[in-house]
């Protein structure tokens, strides 16, 4: 099993970061490292609003940083889960 | 039109048709509270404990496919709701649970009554809000009944501190016509490609099966899974969750599966060539060890819910979308390319599990048995009541042995009459159910099949069925024991009967239905067992509370060998295994 680092963007809401970090405890899988940021330059997050066709304001999402180490099977279904909840916009493994 | 936080919150929920709201009142809910007196649109039920109130609104929910809704207080109100939530949780019913909550300006101060509902409840819930202020509550309500009906349903808690529903300040209301959450968008329509790779895949097959479970409940799929097999014919299956989706009398319906399935049902799944998962997630009740399970079947899994596809056996071929429309897509085609379908082909299989079936197939003839010399048998008590109501009645059920033979031996013909605690397993549940799904169908039988542990659970909402007149019927399977625990310990533990006997502790249920202002009827007798069942379900607007007094000693068969069994691995009977 390898480390993989996992990049989500999410409402910049209450709550919202502690329902992700609350799904690696609840589904039994281990954070090793987090860092989180509010958006403010929007022009490196433009896929996002490509992706959704969505209009983005700066702050108003935040983007965040997920190492953990899982094998495949584990990481798509941790990629299923955390896109699941309702404030997350996009999940994806960063290369 | 401007109103107060209290009056926009309960006009928000009766824009969205509620009719029923199920709670308890105290301190943080005391505005809402307020608001509830001075409406007629919306009936609100008292219940006796906030459990009830969310096992009622849940049982509601199931019989009518429309949220249920229940109004808390804050701190033990909230916590009280709990069960109910994850409950709901489990078997993915929409629910909106309001919690009174302290003013915000004492929240983390440990004030009175304050609980941290969001934090407790968050695993357990599809999602939650915090209302900020009360203009924000019109949106927040229709967010929330999109979330808890739309894409895999579930709970959705909204926590209200006290400050935003005050009765003095007014703002003003305006309820959205749309709603649209940029960040949840549940697939509805499937792939056009894997729907065509899943009809190739049903064309090739030889032993194919269908394994429908309770996501083709929540999808209103029944017409289309029936439709569908009117052009397959093949075997079908369905979970604890999914019985009634598929007609039970049908001649190609296999029963249950899995833990208590049927023997036919769980050798079907384990010699597939084919598994057509509709709605189900291949939970561990399903498939006992998953490495052992369906070793030659090709897996189409269809469901609204990534995350439930190839968690536990890979799907070789994933359909996302709504089921109901999945299915659609799949008539269609199939009807088009029909010459290809050769029915010949499955013939051999379909004797395979006719031998299956008259070798080991249930008993349905236990009622037959009417002796007094031997004790009553939970099984026929249940034939009974299906013969009484012609299968026409909305059963609810606890958890046991009762819950078991109830799911094995009521054969449901029709979606949302069975109505039961599959995920969770909550005992308590049956009880408050009934009266949600009563609420929800005056006209209809509602039957109650209980064991005398679980109904102590809920007890207490016999009051409550007082004081709105809800005539259901509960049928207490009395074993004068935690009967599931102790077949279990019979089977896995020398027969040590640890903490899952009573020592005559139990009530008189009779008279306890009676002190409620009910009907009580005891019933000690095969001889009397058919003429009691049928003079309770004749007072038709009366609680009737029967106790059945059965065989102390019987377990559920069959039961999968576990651990490391397959689905072929079953007791058959106490000596029998496979
Ligand atoms: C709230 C709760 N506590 C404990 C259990 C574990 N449990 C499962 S079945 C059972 C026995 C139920 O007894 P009873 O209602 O009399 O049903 P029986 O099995 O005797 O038919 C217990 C304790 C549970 N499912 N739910
Ligand atoms: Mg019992």
């Amino acid at each position: 099993m390898i480390q993989r680092k996992l990049s989500i963007i999410l409402e910049n809401k209450p709550g919202a970061l502690v329902r992700v970090v609350g799904l690696f405890h609840q589904r039994g899988y281990n954070i090793e490292s987090l860092h989180v940021d509010p958006v403010e330059d929007l022009k490196e997050y433009k896929f996002v609003e490509d992706k959704l066709n969505i209009k983005l304001k700066e702050g108003e999402v935040s983007h965040l940083i997920i190492a953990t180490t899982v094998n495949d099977n584990l990481l798509r279904q941790i990629l299923r889960q955390i896109n699941k909840l309702i404030d997350v916009l996009i999940v994806e493994e960063v290369k | 039109m401007k109103l107060a936080g209290n009056d926009i919150l309960i006009q928000s929920l009766i824009e969205e048709g509620v009719e029923y709201i199920f709670g308890y009142p105290g301190g943080a809910a005391l505005h809402i509270y307020d608001s509830i007196f001075k409406q007629k649109k919306m009936e609100h039920i008292l219940v006796r404990h906030e459990q009830g109130a969310t096992h009622a609104a849940d049982g509601y929910a199931r019989a009518t496919g429309k949220p249920g809704v229940v109004l808390v207080t804050s701190g033990p109100g909230a916590t009280n709701a709990i069960t109910g939530i994850a409950t709901a949780f489990m078997d993915s019913i929409p629910m909106i649970v309001i919690s009174g909550q302290v003013a915000k300006h004492l929240i983390g101060t440990d004030a009175f009554q304050e609980t941290d509902m969001i934090g407790i409840s968050r695993p357990i819930v599809k999602h939650s809000f915090t209302v900020d202020s009360a203009e924000n509550i019109p949106e927040i309500v229709k967010q929330a009944f999109h979330i808890a009906t739309s894409g895999r349903p579930g709970p959705v808690v909204i926590d209200v501190p006290k400050d935003t529903t005050a009765p003095d300040k007014l703002f003003e209301f305006k309820y959205p016509n749309d709603v649209d959450i940029r960040s949840y968008k549940p697939p509805i329509d499937p792939d056009p490609n894997q729907i065509e790779r899943a009809v190739d895949a049903i064309i090739e097959s030889n032993k194919p099966v269908i394994y429908a479970g309770g996501g083709a409940i929540n999808s209103n799929a029944s017409e289309e899974l029936i439709r569908l097999n009117e052009i397959l014919d093949f075997p079908v299956t369905n979970t604890l969750m999914g019985l009634g989706v598929y007609p039970a009398t049908h001649k190609r319906f296999l029963g249950m599966l899995g833990m208590h399935g049927t023997y036919q049902a769980n050798m079907s799944m384990h010699n597939a060539d084919l598994i057509i998962a509709i709605g189900a997630r291949f939970d561990d009740r399903i498939t006992n060890t998953p490495k052992l399970f369906a070793p030659n079947a090709k897996i189409i899994h269809l469901d609204v819910d990534y995350s439930s596809v190839s968690k536990i056996i890979e799907a070789n071929i994933a359909v996302f979308g709504q089921v109901k429309n999945s299915l659609l897509e799949m008539i269609e085609l199939l009807e088009a390319k029909k010459e290809l379908i050769d029915p010949k082909k499955i013939l051999p299989w379909k004797e395979q599990i006719s031998d299956w079936k008259s070798q080991h197939g249930l008993n349905h003839e236990m009622h037959l048995c009417e002796t007094d010399d031997k004790p009553i048998m939970p099984q026929a008590v249940v034939q009974h009541l299906y013969n009484i109501t012609n299968g026409k009645a909305f059963i609810t059920s606890d958890v046991g042995q009762h819950q078991m033979f109830a799911a094995q031996y009521y054969h449901f013909d029709e979606p949302r009459k069975w109505i039961n605690s599959g995920g969770l397993g909550t005992m308590g549940f049956g009880l408050p159910a009934a009266m949600g799904a009563k609420l929800a169908y005056p006209n209809d039988e509602v039957i109650c099949i209980t064991g005398e542990g679980s109904i102590q659970m809920c007890i207490q909402e016999l009051s409550t069925c007082t004081q709105y007149n809800l005539p259901i019927k509960i049928i207490n399977i009395n074993n004068e024991a935690l009967g599931m625990v102790k077949q279990w310990q019979d089977m896995n533990y020398g027969g040590r009967h640890s903490a899952s006997t009573y020592q005559s502790s139990l009530p008189n249920f009779v008279e306890l239905a009676e002190s409620y202002g009910h009907v009580g009827i005891k019933i000690e007798k095969n001889s009397e067992l058919k003429s009691g069942l049928e003079k309770a379900l004749s007072m038709k607007d009366r609680l009737v509370f029967v106790d059945v007094y059965v065989d102390p000693d019987e377990h559920v068969y069959p039961m999968l060998v576990a651990p490391n069994g397959s689905l072929k691995d079953m007791w058959l009977d106490k000596e029998t295994k496979t």
